[in-house]
Parts: structure tokens; sequence; C-alpha cells
């Protein structure tokens, strides 16, 4: 009798127990859903997504699920200040995840004034690097590819280079970073032109650059990329063509006219069971963008687990600081920030028959 | 060359571009309502041929339905739109900020429904290229040239040469001479909308084929139309057409000397320019 | 809380937006869809004087900024005074596309594509408006003096001038009146309103970029007037008010995200479309 009321009490303490624990922790997601950008965004949300979904199906972090409010900024950086003060004021979100410079850069001095943790695991301007205490960068910024890059093509005899940059904070980061890198490697650099984002006629810029003669194309734009290709062998173009992991997109990868493109891989990878059960679910394969955002959403889980073991509250500054106090995180790669930027190995790829491959690996 | 090559693309360019400015000046001239939707109908067209081509259609019947639906899309806007809002005696403001209104609602409901990403045309000769000398074309844009030609000659043969045509210019010359010889202006404008968005579907189709499809993409190229047709004198389809070619190609031509992305403003701020000193246009026929 | 007085803040910045729409467009019958553009050159003015080397404090940068768009105002409706008015519907076009075009790619002194970010908030008389109550403050009082401005204006001899220009220009001129100066003025003032809307907006969001002031605004601007009532100052109330309420209403109904924004510029248009049909003067205003 004593042993059953017991039992019972103990059964009713820990049932009161779980009741408190089921909350629903949400963070938030202010990607590009629509627009020249939603491939991209899309792939993202879907990586994140897919974190989440396997965290809460074994029960979410200390029995709390997990939600994740995604709200599209079209790559626009005032839409996403009104998202980012939506997600802060009605949601009390502690942790954003965010992709795009332009809109990254926005919201960053409010990420400082608000303390929410800012998590970018796919924008690559150098200004990201010290936009804001509250940014976190799970990748490293395009200046650190881009001096890999410059390397290589020199040393492969390409020393006459003509940029090709679109106009925004992604694109003109790239392009000071060519300025900068390509001639202290040894290079020159003969022209420059922008373009817009979601601009698909290259033609002009293409033929303008061309009249320059130069050896290489060093490109840095984040959309249009299948088109640019297209036109530039229309054209009949024959320089070589050079970018960064920005030219990691699929449909510019399978299709015949990239035959040649290079470009430097920031290199993740994901076990092929993993990749498996993405395209099952999503319908497409696990590329770039999405093996980035599982990562980093494994790595704001990792950090959620730590807070919540320590009792602690889940506000923006005890994710900042814990996140940088654990500093070593196993996402898809080992991560370490030694600052708010995570380093990570860069490959050379080569685009060929439909296939990206990689012909160099640099640490 | 490079110039040579930059003057071809201003020529495809501008081919199309002539195309949407003939019938929006073939609009304007007879009713006098600035159609802003008429770049919806021009969006339009483009993406209905995709969804055709996309569910197995041979391209030339893709064609051919879009502008039938494109047409009777048009003669509904005017129809249901503009004719009551003429019955109720609407000031022009008025009829500008419905079809602004149309205008928006037709891009959008593209961007609901084919999501504003860039569409391909899944044409596998689409990009196959026929080298000219030093110049080098696609199959698209050597059709896109062709077609425009044939578009402008048509029109003003159909102008010039059918009853149509000139119970048309008719009406536009004297709207209410018109009314009161039983040219019934109203039934005019109809006709005239409805050969406006037919036309307008070539371009609509040819320039996605070569550079993709966004649905907000109508804008720009009708007020530069619109331009060219000021700039060419209302009223005068040649006009309008040489303009469109003209424009297209300095457009081109200037990245000689500037870089490419302030072509499009200098475009409207010579256009600005022009109004203040010559609005009446270069070619403006007798009012 | 916070929430509620960050749309009470944009209401009102955009309530002296729709005071500016309405006097050029619903008075003075001016057509235009530039006025985004005038409002971004008073955002970035204001924000390139408050970030500047030797910074200046916030009203003498408002002021400033006010003075120019009041300039810029009357060059830009300068084409209208002489062009018939379906000719200056593609200058105004035209305008906002060069302006779209200058705020993009003149990275020197907007910032290009990049926007300017860290806006620093602004300080009156000292005292630094930090919160969104005290911005809510800060901008009841702005759009207060605005409203009542519009309505002394409109109360005034200019005032029936201007109503009387848009009722018979012909008439006007013909018994003696300046019609241009009226014009004129009321462009003006406009710009002043306009000016000052920006520098609000820039220093409350921290963050302007060429997006903000582009073809969809002018739109959404004119939606407002069109939807709140032309002409009168309870329209340049009710239009922002209402037309901002409408994304956040959106959010109450279950439409997935990834269509959000095209939903919000079609029902735009749906309203632009049904007011002209049925209700061309608007929720409280007067015939357009």
């Amino acid at each position: 009798m004593r042993g059953t009321r017991f039992g019972m009490a103990a059964l009713a303490a820990s049932l009161l127990c779980g009741q408190a624990n089921a909350d629903t922790i949400k963070f938030g997601g202010i990607l590009p859903l629509t627009g020249p950008g939603a491939l991209i965004g899309t792939a993202e949300m879907h990586g994140i997504q897919f974190a989440v979904d396997q965290a809460n199906a074994k029960g979410g972090v200390h029995g709390n699920k997990i939600e994740v409010q995604f709200e599209d900024n079209q790559a626009k950086p005032d839409q996403s200040v009104l998202s980012f003060n939506k997600l802060t004021d009605l949601e009390h979100v502690s942790v954003i995840f965010t992709g795009y410079s332009g809109p990254t850069l926005a919201m960053a001095p409010l990420a400082t004034r608000k303390k929410v943790l800012l998590v970018n695991a796919g924008a690559q301007a150098d200004a990201l690097a010290k936009a804001s205490p509250y940014l976190i960068n799970t990748l490293p910024t395009i200046g650190d590819e881009i001096a890999v890059l410059s390397k290589w093509l020199v040393g492969e005899g390409k020393k006459q280079g003509a940029i090709m940059f679109e106009n925004d904070a992604a694109g003109m980061s790239g392009r000071d970073d060519y300025l900068r890198s390509f001639p202290d490697a040894g290079g020159k650099v003969l022209a420059q032109e922008a373009t817009q984002f979601g601009q698909t006629d290259f033609r002009p810029a293409l033929l303008k650059l061309a009249d320059a003669k130069p050896d290489v194309m060093l490109v840095a734009i984040t959309a249009g990329l299948l088109q640019m290709a297209q036109e530039y062998h229309q054209l009949g173009l024959k320089f070589t063509v050079a970018g960064t992991t920005f030219f990691a997109d699929p449909a510019t990868i399978a299709d015949p006219s990239s035959a040649g493109f290079v470009h430097t891989q920031l290199r993740i990878d994901a076990p092929p069971e993993l990749a498996a059960q993405f395209k099952a679910k999503y319908g497409v394969d696990m590329e770039f963008f999405a093996k980035q955002y599982y990562s980093a959403a494994q790595i704001v889980l990792t950090t959620l687990d730590k807070v919540l073991s320590e009792k602690q509250p889940v506000t923006g500054e005890n994710m900042h600081d814990t996140l940088l106090k654990i500093g070593k995180f196993q996402g898809l790669i080992p991560l370490e920030f030694k600052t708010n930027t995570a380093s990570v190995p860069i490959d050379i790829n080569v685009m060929r028959d439909g296939k990206d491959v990689a012909i160099k690996h640099i640490q | 060359m490079l110039a040579l090559q930059l003057l071809a693309t201003g020529v495809v360019t501008g081919c199309a571009l002539g195309v949407v400015a003939i019938s929006f000046a073939l609009v304007y001239a007879t009713t006098k309502i600035f159609h802003v939707a008429h770049a919806g109908i021009y969006t339009l067209a483009g993406y209905l041929a995709w969804s055709l081509v996309l569910w197995g259609a041979p391209l030339i019947v893709a064609v051919v339905v879009s502008i039938a639906i494109c047409t009777a899309f048009g003669a509904l806007i005017q129809s249901q739109l503009y004719a009551r809002l003429e019955r109720r005696r609407a000031t022009h403001l008025v009829v500008l900020i419905a079809s602004l209104g149309a205008l928006a609602v037709i891009q959008n409901v593209i961007a609901g429904v084919y999501t504003p990403n860039i569409l391909q045309f899944p044409l596998a000769w689409s990009g196959e290229v026929l080298p000219l000398g030093s110049v080098r074309l696609t199959y698209v844009q050597l059709l896109t040239i062709a077609v425009s030609l044939a578009a402008y000659v048509g029109t003003m043969w159909f102008a010039h040469h059918t009853i149509l045509g000139k119970r048309i210019r008719a009406v536009a010359s004297n709207p209410m001479l018109a009314d009161i010889t039983r040219l019934q202006p109203q039934s005019v404008y109809i006709y005239v909308i409805a050969i406006a968005s037919a036309l307008v579907c070539l371009p609509g189709i040819l320039v996605p084929m070569d550079l993709g499809l966004q649905p907000y993409n109508g804008v720009t190229p009708l007020l530069t139309a619109t331009i060219a047709m000021i700039a060419g004198g209302v009223g005068s389809i040649t006009g309008a057409f040489v303009l469109s070619v003209a424009i297209a190609v300095l457009q081109n031509l200037s990245l000689l000397v500037m870089p490419g992305e302030w072509s499009i403003g200098v475009t409207f701020f010579i256009f600005v320019i022009f109004m203040l000193f010559r609005p009446t246009g270069l070619f403006a026929a007798a009012r | 809380m916070d929430f509620l007085y960050s749309y009470i803040v944009l209401a009102e910045i955009y309530v002296l937006l729709g005071l500016s729409t309405n006097l050029l467009v619903g008075i003075a019958g001016i057509f235009s869809v530039s006025q985004a553009a005038v409002f971004g050159v008073g955002a970035y003015l204001v924000a390139h004087f408050l970030m500047a080397q030797d910074a200046l404090p916030f009203v003498p940068s408002l002021a400033i900024a006010a003075a120019c768009c009041v300039a810029l105002n009357i060059l830009v409706t300068l084409p209208s005074l002489r062009v018939a008015g379906d000719y200056f519907v593609v200058t105004s076009f035209g305008i906002q596309l060069l302006a779209t075009a200058v705020f993009t790619n003149w990275t020197a002194g907007t910032g290009g594509a990049n926007g300017l970010p860290g806006i620093p908030p602004p300080d009156i008389l000292g005292l630094q408006i930090e919160s969104t109550q005290q911005y809510v403050v800060l901008c009841t009082v702005a759009a207060g003096l605005g409203c009542l401005c519009f309505f002394l204006v409109m109360r005034a001899p200019f005032g029936r001038l201007l109503r009387a220009i848009r009722e018979d220009e012909l008439a006007v001129a013909a018994a003696g009146k300046n019609v241009l100066r009226a014009k004129v003025s009321a462009a003006a003032l406009a710009g002043a309103f306009a000016g000052i809307a920006g520098g609000l907006y820039a220093t409350f969001l921290s963050f302007i970029d060429p997006s903000s002031f582009d073809l969809d605004a002018s739109i959404l601007l004119l939606t407002m007037v069109v939807v709140g009532g032309a002409r009168t100052l309870a329209g340049s109330i009710i239009g922002p008010f209402l037309l901002l309420a409408l994304p956040q209403v959106l959010t109450l109904i279950d439409i997935p995200t990834t269509i959000a924004a095209s939903a919000r510029q079609l029902i735009y248009g749906v309203l632009l479309i049904a007011f002209m049909l049925f209700r061309p003067q608007g929720l409280a205003g007067e015939r357009l």
C-alpha cells in the first residue's frame, strides 16, 4: 500500500516535472524565401528545419521542443530589420539565423543593442567579421577564399584578371578583396564591371570585360550564375572563369556551359545516410547551404543543451556567452571559434562533365 | 569587335522593345489611357508560354495559346475596368491609378503562383549560336529581330490598309467626331487593346526565352518603350519603333564609356531633360 | 507592447508622407510616383549629417534635409508645369527610377546597395531618443505638428486657392492668380514633409538602403492616399494606419511565408482597383 502510494506520488511528481519541462523554445530565421535569392534561402531553411526535426524526434532538448519561425526577407535589408524587430519584440527569440551579407550587416547593430544571438552560416562579406559581437559566423569571410584563389590562379599562370561583381554587400566585398589579393599574389587587375542582384543579362558586362583581354575573369556574384555561364558560352569567350563558394549552384554545375569554371569551396560534407534522408524529405540533394545551416543549427542546439544543463535562462546573452565558451563544436565538420568567425579548410574545385570536382586541398 | 557585338545585342533588345512601344502607342494614341497594366500582359505572356511548353506543348502552340489568352485578358481589362471608369467620367489620374492596381495584381498573382525565382525556358536550342562574322547571336536573338520586324511591318500595313486599321486611326485623331459619325469608339477601344495585347505577347515570350522569367521585369521595358514612343512622337508607329532601337543601341554602346550600372539611369536622365525642352518628340505627327 | 509602438511610429512617419503625397497628388493634382525618392533623399541626408566627422545634432540635420527636399521637390515637379499630364507621368516614373539608380550606384554617397547601417539615435536638446516609447512620443509630436500645419494651410487663403485650382485651373488663371506659384508652393511644402519623414525613418530603423525608397514604395504612398481619402487631413491619417496594419493582419491568417510578400502587394493592387471603381474619394476624402 505504502509502496503504491509512494509510486503514485513519484509518478505524479515526475509528471509535474515533465509538464514544467515541456515548453517550446523558439528561434528565428530571417532568410530570402522568395526573390532571386530564394533557391539558396530555401535550402538554408531546409537545413535548419532538418536538424531541428531530428532533435525534436529525439524528444527535444531537455524535453523542450524546438521551433523555428522563418521570416521571408527577400534578401532585402529593410525587410530584415522589420522582421528582426518583430521576432525579438513579439516572439522574444534569443537566437536568429541569417544569411546574405546585406541583411546581416543591417541587423548586426540591432543584435548588439538588443542582445540577440545572430547566427550566420552563408554570408561572407568581410565586414561581417567585425559587425557585431553578437554575430557568429560559422564560415570564413570571402577574403580568405579570395586570397587562396588568387595565389592558385597566379600559380597556374593566369596573371591578367578582370572582375565581375554584384553591386551589393557580398559582391563589393569580393571586388575589394580581389583588388587587394590578386596583385598581392603577383597578378594584375585590368578591368571591373558591376552587375545587379537579380540581373539576367550579363552580355554587356561580359563583353566589356572580354575587351580588356584577361586570362581569367574573377567573379563575385550570388545570383544569376547559370545565365552568366550560358551567355559566356554563347558569346564564345575563352578566358578562365574563377569564383568562390558562391559558385556552388547545382543548376550551373549541371549545365555544360560551365565546363572549366574553377572556384574555391569551403569544405563541408554530410554522411551519405544523412544526405539520403534529406533528399527523401525535401526532394533535392543536400548541397552546400543546406549542409552549412544544418551544421549551424546543430551548434545552436548544442549550446542550448549546455545553457539548459546549467539551469540558465535562455536569453541571447547566455546563448552567446555559452557558445563562445564551448568554442569547439562537432557539426558536420569540426569547427572552432577563436573569434566570432570560424575558420574552415578550403578546396579548389573545377566543374567538369556536370560535376564539381575537388582538385586541390588547402588547409 | 566589342562595339559591333554591343551594337548587335542592342539591336536585338531594341527590336523587342520596339514591339512593346508600338503596341503601347496603339493603345495610348487611341484611348488616351496610360495603360501601365500593359507591362503585366507582357509578363503574363511569357509565363503562360513557359507553362505550356513545360507541359509538353510544341512552342508554336504555346505561343498561339498565350496570344489568345492575353488578347482576351487585355480586352477584359478594357471592357470591365477602363470602360466602366469612362462611364463614370473618371479623371485620367483615376484611370492611371486603376491601371497601376491592375499591374500590381497581375505581377503579384504571377509571383505567388510561379514564385519570384528566375525561371528558364526548357528549350534545347535556345542557346545555340550562329556566328555572323565577328558577331555571335543566338537563334532566339535572331528570331527576336525577325519577329519584331515582321510585327512592325504587319502593324503598319494593318493601320494603313485595312478598314479596322483606318477606323482606329480615325478614332485616334478625333474621338468626338468618331462618336458622332457612329464609328463606335468604345468597341474600337476593345479592338485596339486586344490587338496591342496580342502584339506585346511576342516580345513577352521571346525576351524571357533569352534571359529567363521574373515576375517584376515588365515595368522597366514598358517605361523605356514609353520614352521611345514619346521621343518618337505620339501617333507615329515608325517613330516608336525606330527610337526603341536607338535607345537600346545607345544604352549598350554607352558601356564603352561608362560603367554598366549607370546606363539605365542615364536613359531616364536624358528623357527628363528632353521633357523639359522638347516635349513633343522628334517625329511628332500633326495633332 | 514594443511591437505595437513600432507600428505606431511607422504609421506616423507615413502620415507625414501621406500629407506630402496628398498635397502633391490630391490637392495640386500633380501625379507623382516619385515621392519615395524625395523621402529617400531626406533619409540619406539626415543619416549623412548624423554620421559625419563633425556630426550635426538631430534637429539641424532635419532642418537641412527638409530644406534640400523642398528644393528637390520643386525641381522635380517643374516638368509637370511645362508638360501635359500624361507626359509627366512618364517623367515621374523616370525620376523615381533615376533616383533608385543613384541610391544604388553612388556607393560613396549612399553606401550603394549595402545601405547605411548603424545610424545613431537622435538627440533632441540633450535628450537621447533610444527606446521605442520615446520614439512614439517624438513621432506623435512630429505627425501632430504636420497635421496642424496642413490644417492651417488648407484653412488659409492659400488652401482655398489650391482648391480652386483643382476645380478649374483656367478660371483661376483668368482671375489673375498665379497658378504656377501656388502649385510650386504646394510641392515645396510636400517636400518638407517628406524630408522630415525621411529623417525620422532613418533614425528609427537605424539602417536605410535603396529598397525602402523604390517604385513599390511610391506606389504604396499612392495607395495610402487613395484608400484613406484624397485631399483631406483625415484621409492622410487613415490611409497609412490602415495600410500598415495590413501586413500584421495578414500574419494572423495562415499564409505561407513564401507568398506573404506578393500577397501583400496583391492586396494593395486590388485595393487600388476597387477604390477607383467604387469609391474614388477613398474612405474619408474628396473625389480625386
